[in-house]
């Protein structure tokens, strides 16, 4: 049997050797040292000093940061159902687009986040502002009488990390949507499945894996965003990003971020081991 | 294969058309005010071409600008090849310690920015490796690695183990197959995952700040200082040029592709 | 594809670095605030390169030059943190007898307490935080830290998203002293502050003009510095000291103990010490010039903007907190993720 599932020879254990070392140097050896870190007290201006104890992690138990991280994990949960939803139709009809169009379309999606997150969130700042373009265009609409506060709402916290994020959920769709045979769902029309069937059987059955990769890319790194929420909605709400960059920027507290960090990070790997383990058996 | 025009597909296209009107929305206004005399960006004081013409002065920015593209072209060139040959390595064969693996290289995914650029910053000073391009983009691949792999990993996924083995059997080696078959196959999503990495490298800030040198400052680290004083309208013509580039190169490649036909 | 590899391989090729040794003086300061002006005149002058890298807060700064090599020659922390770095050894003694233009900054910027006989630390520019009001909208008087945290003000505040900031205006309203941090004087804060935060609209220490600009708020806590951006856009910001006491921030040059440049950090200090190289610095960022001899340059509406110059005020200087920023930290998160 050839294909998957092959015990790797020699040759394929080389070819993987160098993400192996790249993943020993820069991805274990820093975790490594923030795990250290973790256990250690601090000095007066928050480096760490070696010296062993258990308090850091202790306070990583205190409630409030469980409802913090409780917190990230809701707006990363809603950007990530709001860009499913925005951009699992986008992404579908990009891949079904001709081989030209579908190339100029898929590049289309990503150029505008080639300028800086601080000037895209600026512009938006001055869309949503108080007399700002929305409301302009709303009240010449008619729809308003007076201007709507929607900068520095939980609505706009929202709207600010699913722009941020939408491509990374198109784009992963679109890579797997694209495989589809159009011959497949050309012979399920034909036997009489409506557009919803077709959809439910055929369509989300094979771009699952392009799904389940676009979630995993907009839900992770939304969990640790803090920079578009806190320019977005004034800051006034404690994100776990927000609290982690602080003991290192203001709170002079590495060894607390750093269990922080530690905590975090044994979470998602557990989480993400779990899905994998369940991904192979299946 | 032509299909039938349904209104299903006429309503995706519409749906598409908003997708992108929304992901355009800010670009547009920065563009506008990327012509607005005045210098705060905030409100209209009448049309002017100064902007354009003072970037060309700004070294710093300029400098920061190819600095950044530079920086984010290599980033997302090791990322693909690292990301590509890992996930069909995983995909194709029975590693011991798979899942530990694929756990491993996803962890700079969930990172915060500031412990990863702290901890990167600490390992470098241990080494003696001095900071500069090579330190910025070592950061950068790191996280941008599991962006390439997922999408690949998720277009393997459910392909269809023929296409390898009708190339095997036709007596290609292992390594002509994954050139000649499964590259292209995998092509559509290494552009996507290529793609995402040139964003993410584009636009990071906090590792970049940690792993930098004084030579190797992006676009990012010099806009945020910039907000403190106003983020000024040279920053809206910079971003309005990068973003008609980025399209004039794509238009330009459609042609010459229809050209070459 | 085979196309590909070779454009590649020049994209990696291009980015590899010579082995820099970092040569001329390597300047670590806050983004904005050094004029291309008086790095290319002192290059000029004295033909050494300036690599001016950045940073945009205090905090950054730190943490990159412990958890680094830190190879700077001349750093720009602000005065409680220079203590902080005095007490934990990291900054070199300045050479006074190289540093000829020291005369000329004014005697209200010498022997504070964060560096009583000025041994390691030079004032660069100065600032305070202050009360800025749109009367174009708020027509009542407004005086004080308790004026502004008002419920007729709710949801029209902008503050500086900075928890010490925070705290300090909450002990001066109590008429506390602003710099005795203890679990203590935290306690009567507390109170104080949970009413105070369920006011505030925005927290933002990089840029808090733009709410103010844009109409989302009325009235804000703000840097002197984005008190006098505003004032130059429009009149109608107004900048007020609270009457309780004002925090005067001084930004400061300062050569840390790993440089490896010394004479030229100090030729760059000296340089920077000039009357008119300084008010080049006054000219493109609206602080207060602590060079008495440049304030004496300046023009007559640069000296009239009265969030550079204010008048009077009850002003302190941060000290150096240690440990106890933690504590302000946690305070801080447990009130603001109670809301």
């Amino acid at each position: 049997m050839s294909g998957r599932g092959q015990r790797p020879g020699a040759g394929a254990w080389l070819l993987l050797f160098p993400l192996l070392l790249w993943s020993l140097a820069f991805i274990v050896a820093p975790t490594a040292i923030l795990v250290v870190y973790a256990f250690c007290q601090r000095d007066e201006i928050g480096r760490v000093v070696f010296s062993f104890t258990l308090e850091n992690f202790q306070r990583v138990l205190d409630p409030v940061f469980l409802r913090i991280f409780g917190r990230s994990t809701a707006y990363a949960a809603l950007t990530t159902a709001i860009c499913l939803l925005a951009g699992f139709p986008a992404a579908w009809h990009i891949a079904r687009s001709q081989p030209r169009t579908r190339n100029r379309l898929i590049m289309l999606v990503m150029i505008p986040f080639w300028t800086s997150f601080l000037i895209r969130t600026y512009a938006w700042m001055t869309i949503l502002k108080q007399g700002g373009l929305l409301n302009g265009l709303l009240s010449y609409l008619g729809v308003i009488g007076s201007p709507v506060e929607f900068l520095y709402t939980p609505g706009a916290v929202i709207l600010g990390l699913v722009y941020a994020y939408l491509p990374f959920m198109i784009l992963p769709i679109y890579a797997s949507a694209e495989k589809v045979d159009q011959a497949l769902i050309e012979a399920a029309h034909d036997l009489g499945a409506g557009p919803l069937r077709v959809f439910t059987t055929v369509i989300i059955p094979l771009t699952r894996p392009g799904i389940a990769a676009g979630i995993l890319l907009v839900f992770v790194p939304a969990v640790g965003m803090f920079a578009v929420t806190d320019l977005m909605g004034g800051a006034r709400v404690m994100l776990i990003g927000n609290v982690i960059e602080n003991q290192f920027l203001a709170a002079r507290n590495w060894p607390f971020g750093a269990a922080l960090g530690v905590a975090f990070l044994g979470m998602f790997a557990v989480v993400y081991a779990l899905l994998a383990r369940r991904a192979k058996a299946a | 294969m032509t299909s039938r025009t349904r209104p299903v597909d006429r309503l995706l296209k519409a749906w598409t058309a908003a997708v992108l009107l929304f992901l355009y929305a800010p670009i547009a206004v920065l563009v506008a005010y990327s012509f607005n005399a005045s210098r705060l960006n905030i409100l209209w004081r009448g049309f002017t071409l100064r902007w354009y013409a003072e970037i060309w002065h700004n070294t710093k920015l300029v400098r920061a600008a190819c600095n950044s593209l530079e920086i984010a072209a290599a980033a997302t060139a090791a990322s693909i090849v690292l990301g590509t040959t890992g996930a069909w390595l995983l995909h194709r064969y029975r590693f011991r310690g798979s899942a530990a693996i694929k756990t491993l290289v996803a962890i700079p995914m969930v990172m915060p920015e500031v412990l990863m650029g702290i901890s990167l910053l600490v390992f470098f000073t241990a080494i003696r490796f001095s900071l500069g391009f090579t330190t910025v983009i070592v950061g950068h691949v790191t996280f941008c690695i599991p962006f390439v792999m997922s999408a690949v990993q998720a277009r393997l996924d459910g392909i269809d183990p023929s296409l390898e083995e009708a190339a095997l059997d036709l007596g290609a080696t292992p390594v002509r197959a994954f050139w000649h078959i499964i590259l292209p196959f995998l092509r559509p999503a290494i552009v996507a995952g290529g793609l995402m990495a040139f964003t993410l490298s584009l636009d990071e800030l906090i590792v970049t700040f940690f792993t930098a040198s004084s030579a190797s400052r992006t676009l990012p680290l010099e806009v945020f200082g910039m907000a403190k004083i106003g983020l000024n309208p040279e920053l809206n013509a910079l971003s309005a040029i990068i973003v008609m580039t980025a399209a004039g190169i794509q238009v330009a490649l459609n042609q010459m592709r229809k050209d070459a036909r | 594809m085979n196309m590909r590899l070779p454009v590649v391989l020049l994209a990696l090729a291009s980015s590899l670095p010579a082995l820099q040794a970092r040569e001329g003086l390597n300047l670590f300061a806050w983004s904005e605030y050094v004029p291309q002006k008086v790095l290319d005149g002192f290059t000029a002058e004295t033909g050494i390169e300036v690599n001016y890298e950045t940073f945009s807060s205090n905090e950054e700064m730190v943490s990159k030059l412990v958890a680094g090599d830190g190879d700077y020659d001349v750093i720009q922390p602000s005065d409680y943190t220079a203590e902080a770095l005095i007490k934990q050894g990291l900054l070199a003694p300045l050479d006074l007898a190289a540093l000829h233009n020291l005369g000329n900054i004014d005697p209200a910027y010498r022997h504070l307490p964060y560096d009583p006989e000025d041994r390691y630390t030079v004032p660069y520019m100065s600032g305070t935080v202050g009360i800025v009001v749109n009367t174009a909208v708020v027509h009542t008087r407004i005086r004080s830290f308790g004026d502004v945290f008002q419920p007729r003000f709710s949801g029209r505040i902008v503050v500086l998203n900075d928890n010490r900031e925070i705290v300090s205006w909450a002990l001066a309203y109590l008429g506390l002293p602003t710099n005795e941090i203890n679990a203590k004087s935290l306690a009567a804060a507390r109170p104080v502050i949970t009413r105070w935060l369920k006011y505030v609209k925005v927290f933002d220490s990089d840029s808090p003009k733009t709410p103010l600009l844009n109409g989302d708020v009325d009235i804000g806590v703000v840097w002197s510095g984005e008190a006098a951006i505003l004032w130059n856009q429009d009149h109608k910001f107004r900048y007020i000291l609270p009457s309780e006491s004002v925090h005067r921030f001084i930004d400061l040059l300062a050569v840390p103990v790993g440089s490896r440049h010394r004479a030229a950090a100090h030729r760059f200090i000296d340089y920077v010490l000039r009357p008119e190289v300084s008010k080049l610095i006054s000219d493109e960022f609206p602080y207060t010039n602590p060079n008495g001899a440049a304030r004496r340059l300046l023009s007559p509406a640069q000296l009239a903007n009265p969030a550079s110059y204010p008048k009077g005020g009850n002003l302190e200087t941060f000290r150096d907190v240690g440990r106890a920023a933690s504590d302000i930290d946690q305070l801080m998160t447990d009130i603001k993720s109670a809301q």
